[in-house]
């Protein structure tokens, strides 16, 4: 990109900066009015793909392929060494997981995903990221202070703990493998699923609860 | 380009939401925003890249101040806007004052089906060996430039190991002037400590994903 595409871009910015209504609504319903009668929108068409990713695609996927990774330990090798051909058998392949990498927390290794330069996610796998990942407060924060990013979140990891960030600057998209709870022996698929947050797969939570007292 | 959207380790930006609800949209505009650029038309090709940066060179203000959601709506505006789809009084009124020829029907709702199964690759074949081995040391550059890169401020003249190799994909600070080219992309780890002076001590580490020419040739 040359300087004067920069410049360019940046004074399409300045102008809709100056031009178009300040409020995002406003903003939103302008951009689809436009769209439709441009004969580049189908409404009906939005609405489809805000079901699928409210109703269908979200962190409950994650928390199968984690409950599965943690029943089925040739599952868990494949997750671990190609995590698209693994998500894949599963159905869970789309936007942003054509390279999909699982990495697993152990007792001496804790993982937590970040992007620090705009916001990549796994979204096909976890959905639509929290408000709080999208954020300078965690993207600034998560390379430097995770250990005081997990404390907000109310972690504290002991010292001999290894902290692995993984910033996404590349098209590689990361989710965490938590650690299957204690006294979770005898319990199914459907049980471990429901025990695993979505803050457990980007990293912000370490301890699963096995009680229904931790909401997140 | 050293710009406000590189955040990695820069401070002030104080706590977290921690107590975010966990619904997916939090404004019916920001389901709305999302579900556009989805099904929307695209009559350019843009890349990831190109999209990547169009949003760095939003006013810094604005940058750190106006909704997630606001910005991608921005970000594709400022793209129509460059590429002659629409301009930015139509934007701003949401009327029409010009048809575009010889485009498809929209996208269907029945096209989403597919579609949310659509995966895009990066990797590229080479025939390009890497030049770096597993478990080499590694001196990031020290510099960036004014256009695009995915090597942030707080890995630069930093050294590193590769943690492994993951074959040619397409470099980002060609590909969003739209003249991609791959190459060997690798993952990098530092020790916490190797960035950041109060990590002395600690066992942390932070890992990205670098392009080989983001490494000085020592």
């Amino acid at each position: 990109m040359s300087d004067d595409d920069s410049k360019r871009i940046q004074s399409i910015h300045h102008d809709l900066h100056s031009d178009l209504p300040a409020e995002p609504a406003l903003r939103v319903k302008a951009l689809e009015s436009l769209l439709i009668e441009k004969g580049m929108l189908n409404p009906k068409t939005v609405d489809a793909w805000i079901e699928v990713y409210t109703e269908e695609i979200g962190p409950k996927r994650g928390a199968a392929v984690v409950a599965k990774a943690w029943l089925d330990p040739e599952f868990r090798r494949r997750l671990l060494a190609d995590g698209t051909a693994a998500i894949t058998e599963l159905g869970f392949e789309g936007w942003a997981t054509a390279h999909f990498k699982v990495v697993e927390n152990t007792s001496m290794i804790h993982n937590l995903i970040v992007c620090t330069l705009c916001s990549c996610y796994p979204h096909s796998v976890l959905g639509i990221p929290p408000n709080w990942y999208k954020t300078a407060a965690y993207r600034s924060r998560a390379v430097r202070d995770p250990r005081g990013v997990l404390a907000e979140f109310g972690e504290t990891l002991p010292d001999d703990v290894e902290v692995r960030v993984w910033d996404s600057t590349a098209e590689l998209r990361y989710m965490v493998l938590p650690e299957r709870p204690a006294g979770t022996e005898a319990w199914n698929e459907g049980r471990l699923a429901a025990l695993v947050t979505r803050n457990a797969m980007i990293g912000t939570q370490r301890a699963l609860g096995t009680d229904s007292t931790r909401h997140r | 380009m050293d710009g406000v959207h590189d955040l990695g380790g820069r401070e002030g930006y104080g706590p977290i939401d921690v107590d975010e609800s966990e619904e997916p949209f939090h404004a019916d505009w920001e389901a709305r925003l999302f579900g556009i650029v989805r099904a929307m038309t695209r009559t350019a090709s843009w890349s990831i890249d190109w999209f990547r940066q169009c949003r760095e060179l939003i006013d810094p203000v604005d940058y750190l101040t106006r909704p997630y959601y606001d910005q991608w709506l921005q970000t594709y505006a400022a793209m129509m806007v460059d590429s002659g789809v629409a301009t930015v009084a139509e934007l701003a009124s949401g009327r029409s004052s010009d048809s575009i020829q010889g485009l498809a029907p929209p996208k269907t709702p029945e096209s989403v089906e597919a579609a949310k199964r659509a995966t895009a690759r990066f990797d590229r074949d080479t025939s390009d060996a890497p030049r770096f081995i597993f478990g080499q040391s590694v001196v990031t550059r020290r510099n960036g430039w004014s256009g695009h890169t995915r090597l942030p401020q707080y890995a630069r003249g930093r050294r590193g190991r590769i943690e492994s190799l993951n074959g040619a994909h397409v470099f980002p600070d060609s590909n969003s002037a739209g003249k991609g080219h791959a190459e060997a992309l690798y993952t990098v780890s530092f020790a916490s400590a190797e960035l950041w002076p109060e990590a002395s001590g600690r066992p942390d580490r932070v890992f990205l994903d670098l392009w080989e020419s983001y490494f000085e040739r020592e």
